[in-house]
């Protein structure tokens, strides 16, 4: 007996229908127009030293202009885990999480996706967050296009490694190195720094007020300098008085004369133990300028005895309190 | 031999000034600028309050140099013929002329005293100035020579209405200003007051020792002084810059508290000026027993040889005491020596 051949028509047909349903969910669809989808992906800030167990997390803001829409369905599900040729990738979608702003002219889908690893292996090796593919039509029509995700590309480490371990062998590039703590280096590039900046500053002052210290490089001390290289003669002599009265009139103020040293004196309280050289000194600034019968007697050559006034002076404009006889 | 001279004379100028001051209390500064002057040959300007003790000042000082002393008040109606010669009618009932305070004393006036100048007429100050610049003054067909004369004018400040001020030419022919003030000093104004040897002034002078010096011997002794101390070529550069400090205070940072320094000096010191600057310095070291002038000896005579000489800004005038004094202390304190 003989099978009728509607039934068998009919049974073929169910038959391609079973074979083919399948394929057809997984067919490629044309790829939608760039202007109509633009995509910001928010990736994870590292790429490398995920072991298995951890999760990635990752979102994605599609826009999609209109007239088309996504089709929701076509999101990622829970569970779902990819495969490369027939292998799974070991990164399974733990959560889908997805939002949709809606304006006049488009729609904002924000989508976060949660991944997480199941895998492992003895050295770190290359992994990948598919780019996932969500398909977008037209309403009220049946043709449809595809959109696929970027995907983000990654590396999966040994969680321990057992035995030896050739290290040459095991070195591997996408292994972060191992942080060292730098404290400390930190903190000793803070002492130093610190260091260095006071000494610029020190430098500046030193530059600027060409002094060492507050008290030092003032008038007495220039002069007690300049005259230790005059020539020890009646001319360097005349020189060094001058130097003098230049000193305490830039101490003073003004000009002193031996008529005025005790306005001086309290007006420059700390010179006052050289009072007795001070009005030796103008005794000896007469002499040689304007009177030379003045009576003096220095104990010793002039040039000498200038010097030590100034050093007296000096010692005056530093705070210190001279030894003057 | 001059060297003794020199130190004789001291001691007697230091004695006139010990005896003078005995009798005119709390002045000893004016008294040295008044010695100073004295043996410089420099005419004085007085300034001061009325009262304060400038004519028995001068009356004392005349006593101690010897010579004669006249004076004359400055009015309005004072006239130049005043100061030559009084007319007037005698017992017999005829007209008769006798010497005016100018020729009372004949050659041997020593001081003339021209109290309140500034109100006498501009024609009385010119005849004073003459017979200040010349020593001499023509009157009845003869020429009258007053070789020593000395003249001390005061002017009164205080008043302005009816005086007639002393234009800057004319007070350039004096050689110094002296501010006359009543002493601070508590015990000497107390003194002024209840110490009855004050209230009689004739009496008061005779307490001065007579003729310490001898005024006719003052012009050739003033040449040994100014030929004897000398000025060191330090000393002649600080004084130029003096000078040049007093025409362009400016150039010398000085400054005047609420003056506009580029307007105030119309004209500096003169030439004369700064001439009686260094006798009255040279008089000053001769005093302190020094053969050579010292810049001490410069600022001691500064202020009075050199404040009523500067010619400031009309706007000025009203304050030129004041600014000259405050000015001047700024030229010593910006101009240095050596």
């Amino acid at each position: 007996m003989k099978a009728p051949k509607p039934l068998f028509a009919g049974l073929f047909v169910a038959l391609l229908a079973v074979i083919t349903l399948p394929a057809m969910a997984d067919v490629t669809l044309p790829t939608i127009d760039d202007k109509y989808v633009s995509v910001q992906e928010i990736n994870p800030t590292r790429d490398a030293g995920y072991v298995v167990g951890d999760k990635l997390e990752r979102t994605i803001i599609l826009t999609v202009r209109k007239p088309y829409e996504l089709i929701k369905e076509s999101l990622p599900i829970v569970g779902y885990e990819h495969r490369f040729r027939g292998q799974v990738s070991g990164i399974e979608l733990a959560s889908i999480d997805a939002e949709e702003e809606k304006f006049s002219d488009r729609s904002v889908h924000t989508i976060h996706l949660v991944y997480q690893v199941f895998k492992s292996g003895r050295v770190a090796k290359p992994a990948v967050l598919r780019g996932e593919i969500v398909k977008l039509r037209l309403p009220g029509k049946t043709e449809m296009r595809q959109y696929r995700i970027p995907s983000f590309n990654f590396r999966i480490s040994p969680l321990s490694v057992y035995g030896e371990v050739n290290l040459k062998n095991e070195l591997s590039p996408f292994i972060p190195p191992f942080t060292i703590s730098t404290t400390r280096e930190q903190q000793v590039f803070k002492i130093a720094a610190g260091v260095l900046a006071l000494s610029l500053l020190g430098l500046l002052y030193i530059l600027g007020a060409r002094t060492w210290l507050p008290r030092m490089g003032g008038a007495f001390a220039k002069a007690y300098r300049k005259i230790g290289k005059l020539p020890d003669n009646e001319q360097g002599s005349q020189q060094a008085i001058e130097m003098v009265h230049q000193a305490l009139q830039q101490v003073a103020g003004h000009s002193v004369f031996g008529n005025n040293v005790e306005r001086f004196l309290q007006e420059k309280p700390a010179y006052q133990a050289a009072r007795p050289e001070i009005e030796r000194f103008f005794n000896l600034s007469r002499q040689v300028f304007f009177d030379a019968k003045t009576p003096l007697d220095l104990g010793m050559p002039t040039r000498d005895w200038l010097r030590k006034f100034c050093r007296h002076m000096r010692d005056c404009e530093r705070g210190l309190t001279p030894e003057v006889k | 031999m001059q060297d003794q001279q020199l130190a004789d004379w001291r001691t007697q100028a230091l004695k006139l000034e010990s005896e003078v001051n005995k009798v005119v209390v709390g002045q000893e500064n004016p008294v040295r600028l008044i010695t100073i002057a004295v043996f410089a040959r420099g005419h004085v300007l007085l300034e001061g309050d009325v009262g304060v003790g400038k004519t028995t000042l001068l009356r004392a000082f005349t006593r101690g140099i010897g010579g004669g002393y006249q004076r004359i008040e400055g009015t309005i109606d004072l006239m130049p013929n005043d100061l030559v010669y009084h007319t007037y009618l005698g017992e017999d009932g005829k007209p008769h002329v006798s010497p005016g305070p100018l020729l009372m004393s004949g050659q041997d006036l020593s001081i003339f005293f021209f109290n309140e100048i500034n109100r006498a007429r501009p024609q009385v100050h010119s005849l004073m100035l003459r017979v200040m610049a010349e020593r001499t003054l023509t009157a009845f067909n003869k020429e009258h020579y007053f070789p020593h004369m000395l003249v001390f004018a005061d002017r009164n400040q205080v008043e302005k209405e009816e005086t007639f001020d002393i234009p800057s030419a004319a007070r350039d022919r004096f050689m110094m200003e002296i501010p006359i003030v009543v002493p601070p000093a508590h015990d000497i104004m107390e003194s002024l007051i209840f110490d009855t040897r004050f209230h009689d002034v004739d009496q008061l002078i005779t307490n001065v020792e007579q003729d310490i010096l001898k005024f006719d011997q003052l012009n050739s002794f003033a040449k040994v002084i100014q030929e004897n101390i000398s000025a060191s070529p330090a000393l002649r550069k600080y004084a130029l810059n003096l000078w040049l400090a007093t025409k362009d205070p400016v150039a010398y940072g000085i400054k005047v508290a609420n003056v506009d320094m580029k307007r105030l000096v119309l004209s500096g010191a003169s030439p004369r000026g700064m001439g009686m600057l260094l006798r009255a310095a040279r008089v000053n070291a001769w005093l302190h027993n020094r053969e050579a002038v010292v810049p001490e000896d410069i600022h001691a005579v500064l202020h009075e040889t050199i404040a009523h000489r500067l010619v400031f800004s009309p706007v000025y005038e009203m304050r030129r005491t004041e600014i000259a004094r405050e000015m001047l202390s700024g030229i010593v304190n910006a101009v240095t020596a050596p």
